[in-house]
């Protein structure tokens, strides 16, 4: 029986979700008699030209992970996505920004002049920048990316077939959406490969929450000692929790780490509004002052809620037509 | 058919028809694709708008409507009956505000015309959206419970009886009365509070529909409007029924307790009723006194009752009772400023407050009525201060307004005894409303009592002398010596206010009074559905108000849920997608009316719709979107606000 | 260039700011045809998505307005939205969005003077703030943030 050929390429992401493919654990053995990695800059030596080269449609999955930055990761999403049946949108970069997307936060020109510029660790006088067109010193022309003013998630450059947020996804998770993938047995298109639910419905510490729930002080986990069995929110300490997608067997509050929402939003597009919306319902506090000071007790609200999700957030996911 | 709608343009005379450009809104209705018909009245309210609109629906076979007219909260409900009678359901009539909020606010007929426009896009998006809402009727218990068996709890309950129905009282104490029952002439006409208490008493004890409960602690009220459980521990009284309280085994009892019916001021054995003739009659065993229950011999009550009504093997028992309504009358507690060294009540002085006072004066009371002081002497001078304890830092912060009538009355009281008493009282201003009241005070002041006006009531000082006396420092007065201060005090939420409070989801106003729902139009009612307060517990009321009170909390309890009457409930309640809802339980938290609840076996949270008004806070709260607010979806607001936007 | 108009859009409350409201009609008192309303029984119903939405659909300024802090219809709807809208402020600050183009009122349902000035008002700062364009997945003037 031939092999279906897979491709994995990373756009602006850590690398994490390549290394995802290796917590398949043993199982990577079974895939690999299915399936012929075709294109997978992180683990082999290919070239854009050998997936030029290609019919399209001869790829059965891409599984493209990380956020969309550059020029270059548009253009080869968009070759990847002409070249495939299926793209796969791997990870909570490519799903909804991941944290690469909290530079939305800043521009373009604000994260240059830190880079570049104004960290104390630079030493630049003559102010070089990274330019899309420049000449090398024996003065060839050079091309590099564009950078673009804005982090973007990969369905807002290209059409994604299916979602497998995480970060990154972990072994569980990519062996059966590898699974059903090779079986066929996939959900309607521009689905999630994992269930439309939050994580409070696995989550075990959900039974000690009261009927109740009131925050009266957000705490932070440098000021306190988190009580392993007692739900997160009910000692004052934020859990993504109930704005985040079930599924990935919270791992990080089995290890009394509270869930900081790497699966994204579900039921909605905008996970930071949600889980906005559901605090301010349970925050104490009647006065200006009273709220005042209980929300001081987070200092960086964007970052929090959209740790993972700026992407997908709030001012909007509509597919970008053109860059700026 | 199925996605337009039929748009109805109000003229409503000049009031739209001269401010918007109807004409231009009729042309531009008919090329708008979601828009079957479209028609122009003069008054669509009016009979002959009614029987148009009805007549233009039927023959049109209309899906949906939408009336650009004036404000749905004027005529949403006229309209939705025109509806409802050509078999459309009144979800599916939608308005656009063209007139409050466009053509009377805007001048520039131009610009008017637009918003309108808009206005009414936005309203034939939303109505493509409307789903059918069903009207939902709920059957009802039509029995009552009342908490509290003072006056208010009395009259409430003879209410609930006289109209047929079951009420049962839970009273914390072994019988009723409540404070009334510590009284003898009522302020200011002097009624003999006994002599009206105890035919009601009677009647409560003959009517089979009346169950008294006594020695309770209400633990739980379960469920909602027409359907609560109410529960409670009866503490074990060591009594049986038997006992008709024919006292024999008093007497022999060898413990002495100090009594808190009589504030301290008397006692009465470990096997006690209240006072000669409570009702119920039964007496009850204090377990913390009895040498029996403490462990030691002692048969004294058993060997002397005729009736074997002691029972020491009697347990702590849980009644449950289902009920439609509960009426909360568990009344107020009377300041005793005992942490107010300058007011010098310390239980050992003859400083009183006139709660004890009464005591001292009543014929229930430990001196059967003989007002003496603490050494036994008449006292010859007396001074009674007002707002003892109220109005200042280191008390009540606010007046009571029923004090001043009884501090006035006890100078008739003390003069009954002792004719030739001097009576003082200090006061600052004087709460004393209508005709009678002000004439009661004339009168004292005519039968000899001495007002003694003073500005700074906080900077009164009582200090004890060494022979016993009281010198009472006034500001702004010459000192007075005293045999006996009487101190006015006020009334403040009582002990178990607050947990009540809590097992009814009831509110408490900043002073720890129960909260009503609204202070003109629902004094009774509080802001859950089927509990309402009568008396003291909302806020100080005097013998009359209480009454008044009772009867309106019963009354409307009694006109809501009437045997074989449905009750109609709200239709756009939440609904919460048993699929997509995780438990997370952030919702329960946040309704007002705790109408959600958590089905442990599916370990999804869900409404109940019988309780749930529609405010939708549950469905902004939800952090994943599970929980639909019927007619108020976010489907349905995106699609208005895509209207008013882009028209 | 013709003047900018902008676009603002009010959530209000049924109880309360939208009775505020029909006091203004009732009483002639004239505000912006800039402002367009959308009815809620409660300004609890309102979350940050329907805030953003009106942003993303067009609206330069939006609005929340209910019953003042006690009197909400619904015990405490108001009160959640007072929450919810404090902190729902300080991200559009941190997303660069000017905070003037986000307010929240109250509005009690006789205070039909009370409902022109704050319309009036909100329109004319949101006026001077410009347009908001949103282009791609931020907002214009954030990019300068």
């Amino acid at each position: 029986m031939s092999k279906v050929k897979a491709a994995i390429y990373w756009c602006s992401s850590c690398g994490g979700c390549d290394e995802s493919i290796v917590d398949l654990g043993e199982r990577i053995l079974a895939i690999r008699e299915a399936v012929d990695f075709v294109f997978w800059p992180c683990a082999m030596d290919p070239k854009y030209s050998d997936v030029e080269a290609m019919a399209d449609g001869e790829i059965t999955v891409s599984l493209i992970n990380g956020a969309i930055r550059t020029s270059e990761q548009e253009e080869i999403a968009k070759l990847l996505r002409r070249k495939s049946q299926l793209v796969v949108a791997f990870g909570s970069c490519a799903c909804f920004g991941g944290i690469p997307a909290l530079a939305n936060l800043k521009s373009k020109e604000g994260i240059f002049d830190r880079s570049y510029l104004n960290s104390p660790t630079n030493v630049n006088p003559e102010g070089i920048v990274p330019l899309e067109h420049s000449k090398t010193a024996e003065g060839y022309p050079m091309e590099l990316p564009r950078f673009y003013e804005t982090v973007y998630k990969l369905d807002d450059v290209i059409e994604v077939d299916y979602y497998l947020p995480g970060c990154s996804p972990n072994g569980d998770m990519v062996a059966n959406a590898m699974g059903a993938i090779l079986a066929g047995k996939l959900p309607p298109k521009g689905s999630f490969l994992l269930p439309d639910i939050a994580l409070c419905k696995s989550c075990d510490r959900n039974a000690t929450k009261p009927d109740s729930l009131t925050i009266t002080e957000f705490k932070r986990l440098i000021h306190v000692q988190a009580d392993p069995e007692q739900c997160f929110l009910n000692q004052g300490i934020l859990c993504m929790g109930p704005a985040t997608r079930d599924g990935c067997g919270y791992p990080c509050v089995k290890g009394n780490m509270p869930c900081t929402g790497c699966m994204g939003p579900v039921g909605s597009k905008d996970q930071g509004a949600r889980m906005l919306s559901a605090l301010g319902g349970i925050l104490e506090g009647e006065s200006e002052e009273q709220i005042s000071k209980v929300l001081d007790g987070l200092p960086d609200p964007a970052g929090t809620f959209y740790r993972y999700s700026m992407s997908s957030s709030l001012m909007g996911s509509k597919r970008k037509e053109n860059n700026p | 058919m199925a996605d337009k709608t039929t748009l109805f343009l109000c003229r409503c005379g000049a009031n739209i028809a001269d401010f918007v450009d109807l004409e231009a809104l009729e042309a531009w209705a008919k090329t708008n694709a979601g828009v079957d018909h479209v028609c122009v009245h003069d008054f669509l309210c009016a009979p002959s708008g009614k029987e148009f609109i009805e007549e233009t629906l039927k023959s049109q076979g209309s899906k949906r409507a939408v009336m650009a007219a004036c404000s749905p909260k004027l005529h949403q409900k006229t309209f939705n009956e025109c509806a409802e009678h050509v078999g459309m359901n009144s979800a599916q009539v939608g308005m656009a505000n063209i007139r409050e909020q466009c053509a009377w606010v805007t001048p520039d007929k131009v610009q008017a015309t637009e918003k309108a426009r808009t206005l009414i896009q936005a309203a034939l998006n939303r109505s493509l959206l409307h789903v059918d809402l069903k009207p939902q009727h709920m059957e009802c218990l039509t029995d009552m419970v009342v908490i509290g068996g003072g006056i208010a709890g009395i009259e409430a309950a003879l209410q609930a009886a006289e109209a047929g129905r079951k009420v049962t009282i839970f009273e914390k104490e072994i019988s009723l009365g409540g404070e009334l029952i510590k009284v003898e002439e009522i302020a200011p006409m002097g009624e003999c509070a006994p002599c009206l208490l105890a035919p009601r008493l009677s009647a409560i004890r003959d009517n089979p529909d009346i169950t008294v409960v006594s020695g309770v602690t209400v633990t739980d009220v379960l469920g909602f409007s027409g359907n609560f459980t109410v529960k409670a521990r009866k503490k074990a009284r060591y009594i049986t029924d038997a006992c008709i309280g024919c006292e024999a085994c008093f007497e022999p009892c060898p413990v002495d307790v100090q009594s808190t019916f009589h504030l301290g001021l008397g006692t009465h054995k470990a096997v006690y009723t209240l006072f000669p003739g409570s009702e119920p009659a039964a007496a009850a065993i204090d377990q913390d006194h009895c040498l029996h229950l403490q462990g030691k011999e002692c048969q004294a009550c058993v060997d002397n009752c005729p009736f074997g009504a002691i029972d020491f093997a009697q347990k702590d028992e849980v009644i449950e009772v289902q009920c439609g309504a509960v009426i909360v009358a568990i009344g107020a507690e009377v300041y005793a400023p005992k942490d107010v060294p300058r007011l010098g009540l310390n239980g050992t002085s003859n400083v009183f407050t006139y709660a004890e006072f009464e005591r001292l004066t009543c014929s229930n009371g430990p001196t059967g009525a003989t007002l003496t002081l603490r050494n036994g002497s008449a006292p010859k001078s007396v001074a009674v201060l007002h707002c003892a304890g109220s109005l200042c830092a280191d008390g009540l912060s606010y007046c009571s307004g029923v004090c001043c009538v009884n501090a006035l009355m006890a100078g008739e009281t003390i003069r009954k005894q002792i004719p030739d008493a001097i009576v003082y009282n200090i006061h600052d201003r004087l709460v004393l409303s209508g005709a009678e009241q002000e004439g009661f005070m004339r009168h004292q002041i005519k039968s000899g009592t001495q007002m003694v006006p003073c500005k700074d009531l906080a900077g009164v000082h009582i200090m004890e002398q060494p022979d016993g006396q009281l010198s009472v420092t006034v500001p702004g007065q010459a000192k007075l010596l005293v045999d006996m201060v009487i101190l006015s005090t006020g009334l403040r939420p009582g002990a178990n206010a607050k947990q009540l409070a809590a097992t009814l989801n009831a509110e408490l106003d900043a002073y720890g009074f129960f909260k009503s729902d609204h202070p003109i139009l629902n004094a009774t009612g509080s802001v859950i559905d089927g509990i309402a307060m009568a008396g003291s517990c909302v806020q100080p009321c005097h013998a009359p108000q209480s009454v008044v009170m009772a009867q309106a909390a019963m009354g409307r309890a009694l006109s809501r849920l009437v045997p074989g009457r449905t009750i109609e409930l709200e239709t756009m309640v939440s609904f919460i997608d048993p699929e997509h809802c995780a438990g997370c339980k952030l919702c329960m938290a946040t309704c007002p009316y705790k109408a959600i609840r958590f089905n442990s076996e599916k370990k999804t949270s869900e409404v109940n719709e019988a309780i749930c008004r529609g405010c939708g806070t549950c469905a902004a709260t939800c952090p994943s979107n599970a929980i639909t607010a019927r007619h108020f979806t976010n489907d349905q607001l995106l699609a208005e606000v895509k209207g008013v936007l882009h028209g | 260039m013709a003047e900018f108009e902008p676009n603002i859009v009010a959530f209000v409350c049924n109880w309360c700011s939208y009775g505020g409201a029909d006091s203004a009609g009732g009483q002639k008192l004239a505000y912006p045809a800039n402002v367009h309303l959308v009815r809620v029984m409660c300004s609890g119903r309102i979350d940050p998505e329907h805030v953003v939405a009106a942003f993303r659909e067009g609206a330069d300024g939006v609005m929340v307005m209910g019953c003042h802090p006690g009197n909400c219809h619904y015990r405490n709807g108001n009160h959640k939205a007072l929450r919810r809208f404090r902190l729902f402020e300080r991200v559009l600050i941190q997303l660069g969005i000017a905070k003037d183009r986000f307010e929240l009122e109250w509005v009690a349902a006789g205070e039909g003077k009370k409902f022109q000035e704050v319309t009036t008002a909100m329109t004319e700062r949101v006026r001077n703030l410009g347009p908001l364009s949103i282009t791609g997945n931020v907002a214009e003037e954030a990019l300068h943030v």
